[in-house]
């Protein structure tokens, strides 16, 4: 397969000096634009907010939306964060599956692998909210339950007991959803990854002496993680996108607090202001790690550069 | 199985709307990106930079977001404004998965008119072909098959992201789930299970196609 070339030239000789220095500083240029947005919105909501302060509607409160949001946005981090650790779980235990020789366990994560990246993500997550949590629940079992019994025996359950139960619940079943779809999607990367290490190595690992398992963790590891590296941040950024979709199971999180400060507005600019105001949020946290995922292709393109 | 019998039709019905909303966006995002990858690689700042901010801004928000913002943002801005007729899901739906997926497709457009080596190009300049001649005749049917697997891959995606039209009732198959489901509560698992096979028979025959071209890709080079 031919290779596509990601290298930003015009084809044309006649390259204007501004053209070339805008190239140059194509890191800075979206630096910039990301400081230029985060101003003008800034700007935006304290010329919306502040003659209302003031005003007579009693909507005072809308300068207390961004701390609100804020708070939000650190909940999408956090779950973000652990369906990641589940999801990289799954994704290494499926690229062992896939690549082992036994065969139930191939056909096992090549159904799972085919399945989950067959269907919607919503679907999933709705699936594991309503049908296998309902299904577990019937069983005796409830994640806030377990957890504040879990507190118990570590003689701190006041901590669980201040949490709304439908929101531990979501936020176990919204972990595990997520966390099972993005499993699959890493069982890919890091099955392509491992195997595009040359077998060679692998082998010569073990001529040199390395049990199997070294030769994994110090040879073929290091090597596979360049490659998957940055595929590994481009679908971080896809779940901290489809964490959004947690705000249909009622967890309430960024997209979910966006819709509880924008629904009961009235004034319909404003409504849009709060609705681009929280997809600003979402701009700002997917943008950087977007910028870091550039900054690993670069990087390891570097390095294999003759 | 009384029940998947009575609620098969609803489903169907929402699977047909799941394609057409597909059928009617995807094109749009097509176009839209190839207006896109040649703003972005236009010499031209004032050209590049609305299309490079454009890009970015639908690549980095999720999707639930941007079709929240349109349904009840831009709607309600138009309801307020007498042009309430544009306020329904249909519209919605497909202007959030054309211009979202505009994104996506642009870079992938991107992508393949740089493979294409600049020698073409550059032959067909000292052919005597005229810029707009060079890339309609010479880069864009050299690079038409390198992209080719990339698009379906995206078009199964955005199959599957379609279901998202379901949180403003976009009527399409995730929408007739969630009415069945909460109309029978406590037969989740076996409405679940219909929906989820429906959406494999959808996507499952578009990445076989996606594979043979894949394959016909790796043969040809």
């Amino acid at each position: 397969m031919q290779k596509m070339v990601t290298r930003d030239e015009p084809l044309v000789s006649r390259r204007s000096t501004v053209r070339r220095w805008l190239q140059r500083v194509d890191i800075l240029f979206y630096a910039l634009l990301a400081t230029a947005v985060g101003a003008f919105a800034y700007y935006l909501y304290f010329y919306l907010t502040t003659p209302l302060i003031h005003g007579l509607n009693g909507n005072a409160a809308m300068a207390l939306y961004l701390p609100f949001l804020l708070q939000h946005a650190g909940l999408t981090i956090l779950i973000s964060l652990v369906s990641m650790v589940l999801a990289t779980l799954l994704g290494f235990a499926g690229a062992q599956g896939r690549l082992t020789s036994f065969l139930p366990a191939r056909w096992l994560t090549t159904i799972y692998v085919e399945v989950v990246r067959g269907t919607p993500v919503l679907v999933q997550l709705l699936f594991w909210y309503f049908g296998v949590a309902q299904f577990f629940f019937s069983l005796g079992f409830d994640p806030y339950n377990a957890l504040f019994n879990l507190m118990t025996i570590l003689q701190s359950n006041g901590v669980v007991a201040g949490l709304d139960q439908n929101v531990v619940d979501a936020f176990f079943w919204g972990a595990i959803g997520l966390g099972f779809n993005y499993g699959a999607y890493l069982t890919e990367v890091f099955r392509s990854g491992l195997q595009s290490v040359d077998s060679g190595q692998h082998e010569a690992a073990l001529s040199l002496g390395l049990n199997s398992r070294q030769a994994m963790r110090r040879i073929i590891l290091p090597q596979a993680l360049r490659l998957t590296l940055p595929p590994f941040t481009n679908y971080f950024i896809t779940l901290i996108q489809d964490s959004a979709l947690l705000s249909v199971l009622g967890f309430v999180e960024l997209e979910q607090e966006i819709g509880a400060l924008a629904y009961p507005q009235h004034n319909t600019p404003i409504k849009l202001f709060i609705f681009i105001l929280g997809a600003l949020f979402y701009f700002v946290i997917c943008f950087s790690l977007a910028l870091l995922a550039r900054f690993f292709e670069s990087r390891f393109a570097k390095a294999y550069r003759v | 199985m009384d029940l998947l019998v009575t609620w098969l039709p609803a489903f169907l019905v929402g699977a047909r709307n799941t394609l057409i909303y597909c059928g009617i966006s995807f094109p749009l995002a097509l176009l839209l990106g190839l207006a896109l990858a040649e703003m972005k690689s236009a010499r031209y700042v004032w050209l590049s930079m609305p299309a490079k901010i454009f890009i970015e801004a639908f690549r980095n928000t999720p999707i639930i977001t941007q079709i929240f913002l349109v349904y009840y943002g831009v709607g309600g801005v138009l309801a307020a404004s007498n042009l309430a007729h544009f306020d329904n899901a249909w519209v919605a739906g497909v202007a959030c998965l054309a211009l979202n997926y505009a994104a996506y497709e642009a870079e992938v457009f991107r992508a393949g008119f740089l493979s294409v080596k600049r020698g073409q190009r550059e032959a067909a300049y000292s052919l005597g072909l005229s810029a707009w001649q060079a890339f309609w005749r010479v880069v864009f049917p050299q690079a038409v098959p390198l992209m080719l697997p990339a698009f379906v891959n995206d078009l199964i995606y955005m199959l599957k992201d379609s279901a998202i039209v379901a949180v403003i009732s976009g009527s399409e198959l995730t929408s007739a789930l969630l009415i069945a489901t909460f109309r029978n509560p406590g037969h989740a698992l076996p409405l679940f299970s219909l929906a989820l096979a429906l959406y494999l028979a959808m996507s499952l025959p578009i990445s076989f196609v996606a594979r043979y071209f894949e394959r016909r890709l790796r043969a040809a080079f």
